[in-house]
């Protein structure tokens, strides 16, 4: 598991000068001759469309995710443990019935994992359209994809990423 | 490629709500993607109750012998079950709905919940004369709506007899969640006395179903931990109110059986699911008398809707849901096991339950049933305010202190009065208030004197994550984003020693005429519980927007409960034209006077 997540933090890079800066300025940015593919990727209230991906292991994705719903979505990748540790942080923090708690999350863009690794994040507002990319791992079979802002993920935000190849 | 904006500076809801609104629904054929939405899956037709598929339905009702809970007995049937059969439609189309009676007494049927013309509500003597017995009445109305929803009689007492049934229409477009299953959950409360002597017995002996009245053991217990006078005092107190602290519900389970789909707790119906699935749970309390606290141990709910509206997603563990309210929740059940749907009625005598399973035949354990509780002192807010609790005096901003009934203010107990924090309201500017010119608080603003972050009596608030009208929160504003031209006060009152229940203190056999709202006007309509009971008040023909303190995304119901001492508010777009029913929702609280007329012209 714990090999699993550190290829996938390796494997993530963002194009987005803004996000790699905030992070240590750790990704080197991909030029568009690395991305194998380009995904376009709709995140609506509450669900993605696609519903589900298949990629070959090693390939390297372009996600460019339109926001057209009302709220503020993020696109996680990881595998399902680590996405549900991630939904009971999300809801932590949020603390319940305060006032605007549900939507009040900070918008980190790089989400914990559940053994201390990290998971390629991205936070999208409504209305804007964000890239994210990402190199799927070796040696996994499947992966999710989720928001995992509290009750979205739960409303349908969520997607299976099948990597048999 | 440049520079997509990956979110890192906050925006206001305004500007989100723009940027939604500016790509819209256009953009995903902009990305050429089928809405998924256009696949069938995620709607299953299989009811306890069977279903009768629109836009053209025909419905008798009948009175015949049905077993209810085994026992052979005497309801109201509908297509030949009790509670009646699903009624499904969809947006959009023109319902045909034919309802012939069969009673030997005229009947009706309303249709909870829906926007339809003042001639389709079925409500006899108001929207039209009701169905005579043999008679055939067609009602036709356009379905502008979706969500779910249920019909019942609005005749006499004939709600009690199963006279009810839920009413799922399908949306047009994508809702704002998904799911695989849909189970419809319709919660009733059956007695196998007759409605009419359950009326007798609550207005000759006031809790008459109580059986778990304070007793002298209780009086003894309460000395011991408060002292003798304290607990003297507080038996004063509720006596002078006419009323016990342990009136939590005036019908009980000492007669009620709590049905889940018109079947006993000891039936267990079953809803199956897959593990994996995501499944859509439309809950509706259809029950004469009875609040429910809805759980399913070892599984989280996601509310999706209210009142047949959806809100943003809100993850709980448990909800109170009011007698006519309805909630959408998504559960996913990941093991192939049983859990147990679970709703306790409010009072604690009883519940209604049901199993959530991957195949027929299995059962998960029933859990402990909690304690009755105690009606507190905030239950007396409203009876002048030496009864609030010091949270909610500060709560209280300066200008609603003067814009307050002048009666409210004598009754006000002096010295908390001069126990409030006067310098923390001499510092408080009507501006940070979201106070109008008009005096009125901006629209969307919660009451003070309002408890929206409580969900009520016998809620343990540690004990698991419960649903409150806080929470509650739509995804867009409603079209009307007018402040509201005038405020409608009015309060809930009775008399539960003589069953007498009111709206201003006036049962409707004694008020002269309705209450008037001008056509298309944007009114605020402000209800005071001044009763210690909870009484869930339903406005047909128009949306009441509760002003639960979410702004322009506050949510938008057709039943709203107020807690006792509670005083909260909802915005009325008064487009309507025509007399609506404006009830409490408690069948024996409207039969004995809780009813008035709404009018718009």
């Amino acid at each position: 598991m714990r090999k699993t997540l550190l290829a996938l933090a390796l494997g993530l890079t963002t194009t987005t000068a803004f996000a790699a800066g905030e992070h240590g300025g750790s990704h080197a940015t991909v030029s568009d001759a690395d991305i194998d593919r380009t995904i376009r990727f709709e995140a609506g209230d509450m669900w993605f469309d696609p519903e589900r991906l298949d990629i070959t292991p090693g390939e390297t994705i372009k996600f460019e995710i339109a926001n057209t719903g009302n709220l503020e979505h993020e696109f996680v990748i990881g595998d399902a443990e680590a996405q549900e540790a991630h939904r009971k942080m999300m809801q932590e923090m949020s603390g319940d019935h305060g006032d605007g708690g549900h939507g009040n999350h900070g918008g980190h863009d790089m989400a914990e994992g559940k053994h201390g690794g990290s998971m390629p994040a991205i936070t999208i507002a409504p209305g804007e359209t964000a890239e994210l990319v990402w190199t799927a791992p070796e040696n996994v079979g499947e992966l999710e994809y989720a928001c995992n802002i509290p009750g979205h993920y739960e409303a349908g935000m969520s997607g299976n990423i099948d990597l048999q190849g | 490629m440049a520079s997509s904006s990956v979110i890192t500076h906050p925006l206001s809801r305004r500007q989100i709500l723009k940027g939604g609104a500016a790509l819209g629904l256009g953009s995903a054929a902009a990305l050429g993607l089928r809405p998924s939405w256009a696949n069938p899956w995620g709607r299953t037709n299989a009811y306890a109750k069977g279903v009768e598929e629109g836009p053209e339905v025909a419905l008798a009702i009948r009175r015949e012998s049905l077993p209810v809970a085994g026992q052979q007995t005497h309801p109201i049937s509908i297509n030949g079950s009790s509670p009646g059969p699903l009624i499904r439609l969809k947006e959009g189309q023109d319902a045909v709905l034919r309802v012939t009676n069969l009673l030997d007494e005229p009947t009706s049927i309303h249709w909870h919940g829906l926007i339809l013309p003042p001639g389709m509500d079925g409500v006899p003597g108001l929207s039209f004369a009701g169905i005579a017995p043999g008679e055939t009445f067609t009602y036709r109305f356009p379905v502008r709506q979706n969500g779910t929803y249920w019909y019942h009689s609005h005749s006499g007492l004939q709600e009690q007899l199963g006279h009810a049934g839920p009413l799922i229409i399908d949306a047009a477009e994508r809702e704002p969640f998904r799911y695989d299953r849909e189970h419809v959950l319709l919660l009733t409360d059956w007695t196998f006395e007759d409605p009419m002597s359950v009326f007798r017995n609550l207005k000759t002996a006031e809790g008459y179903y109580n059986f778990q009245e304070r007793t002298i053991a209780d009086f003894f217990a309460d000395v011991r931990e408060k002292g003798f006078a304290a607990t003297a005092e507080m038996r004063g107190m509720w006596a002078k109110m006419r009323m016990s602290s342990r009136d939590i519900a005036d019908v009980t389970g000492s007669t009620y059986t709590y049905l889940l789909n018109g079947h006993s707790p000891e039936e267990n119906w079953t809803a199956l699911f897959k593990a994996g699935e995501r499944v859509r749970l439309r809950v509706i309390n259809g029950s004469a008398m009875s609040y429910f606290d809805v759980r399913i141990p070892g599984l989280n709910m996601t509310v999706v809707a209210a009142d047949g509206q959806p809100v943003q997603p809100v993850p709980v563990d448990e909800f109170r849901i009011a007698v006519a309210e309805t909630y959408d929740v998504l559960v996913m059940p990941e093991d192939n096991t049983a859990y147990t749907l679970f709703a306790e009625s409010m009072d604690r005598s009883g519940y209604a339950r049901a199993t959530l399973a991957p195949r027929e035949g299995m059962a998960a354990e029933i859990p402990e049933r909690r304690q009755i509780a105690d009606r507190g002192m905030e239950a007396m807010g409203a009876h002048g305010m030496a009864g609030m609790d010091h949270s909610d005096m500060e709560s209280m901003d300066h200008a609603n202190m003067q814009g307050m009934d002048h009666s409210d203010m004598e009754s006000m107990d002096h010295a908390n009065m001069q126990s409030m924090d006067h310098s923390s309201l001499g510092g408080m500017s009507d501006e940070r208030n979201g106070m109008k010119a008009s005096g009125m608080l901006a629209a969307g603003a919660a009451q003070p004197g309002s408890r929206y972050d409580q969900a009520g009596i016998g809620i343990d608030p540690d004990a698991r994550r419960t649903l409150v009208y806080r929470d509650l929160k739509a995804f867009t504003p409603w079209t009307d984003r007018r402040e509201p031209g005038r405020e409608l006060e009015l309060h809930l009152t009775g008399n539960m020693e003589r069953y007498m229940w009111s709206f201003d203190g006036k049962k409707f056999s004694e008020v002269t005429g309705p209450l008037h709202f001008d056509k298309d006007e944007r009114l605020r309509l402000i209800l005071v519980n001044d009763t210690m009971m909870e009484h869930p008040i339903h406005l047909h023909g128009m949306w009441m927007e509760l002003e639960n303190g979410q702004g322009e995304l506050i949510p938008r119901k057709h039943t709203l409960n107020v807690k006792p001492g509670e005083r909260v508010s909802a915005l009325i777009t008064a487009d309507a034209e025509g007399s609506w029913a404006f009830h409490c929702h408690l069948l024996y609280h409207m039969d004995a006077g809780m009813f008035r007329v709404v009018k718009v012209s």
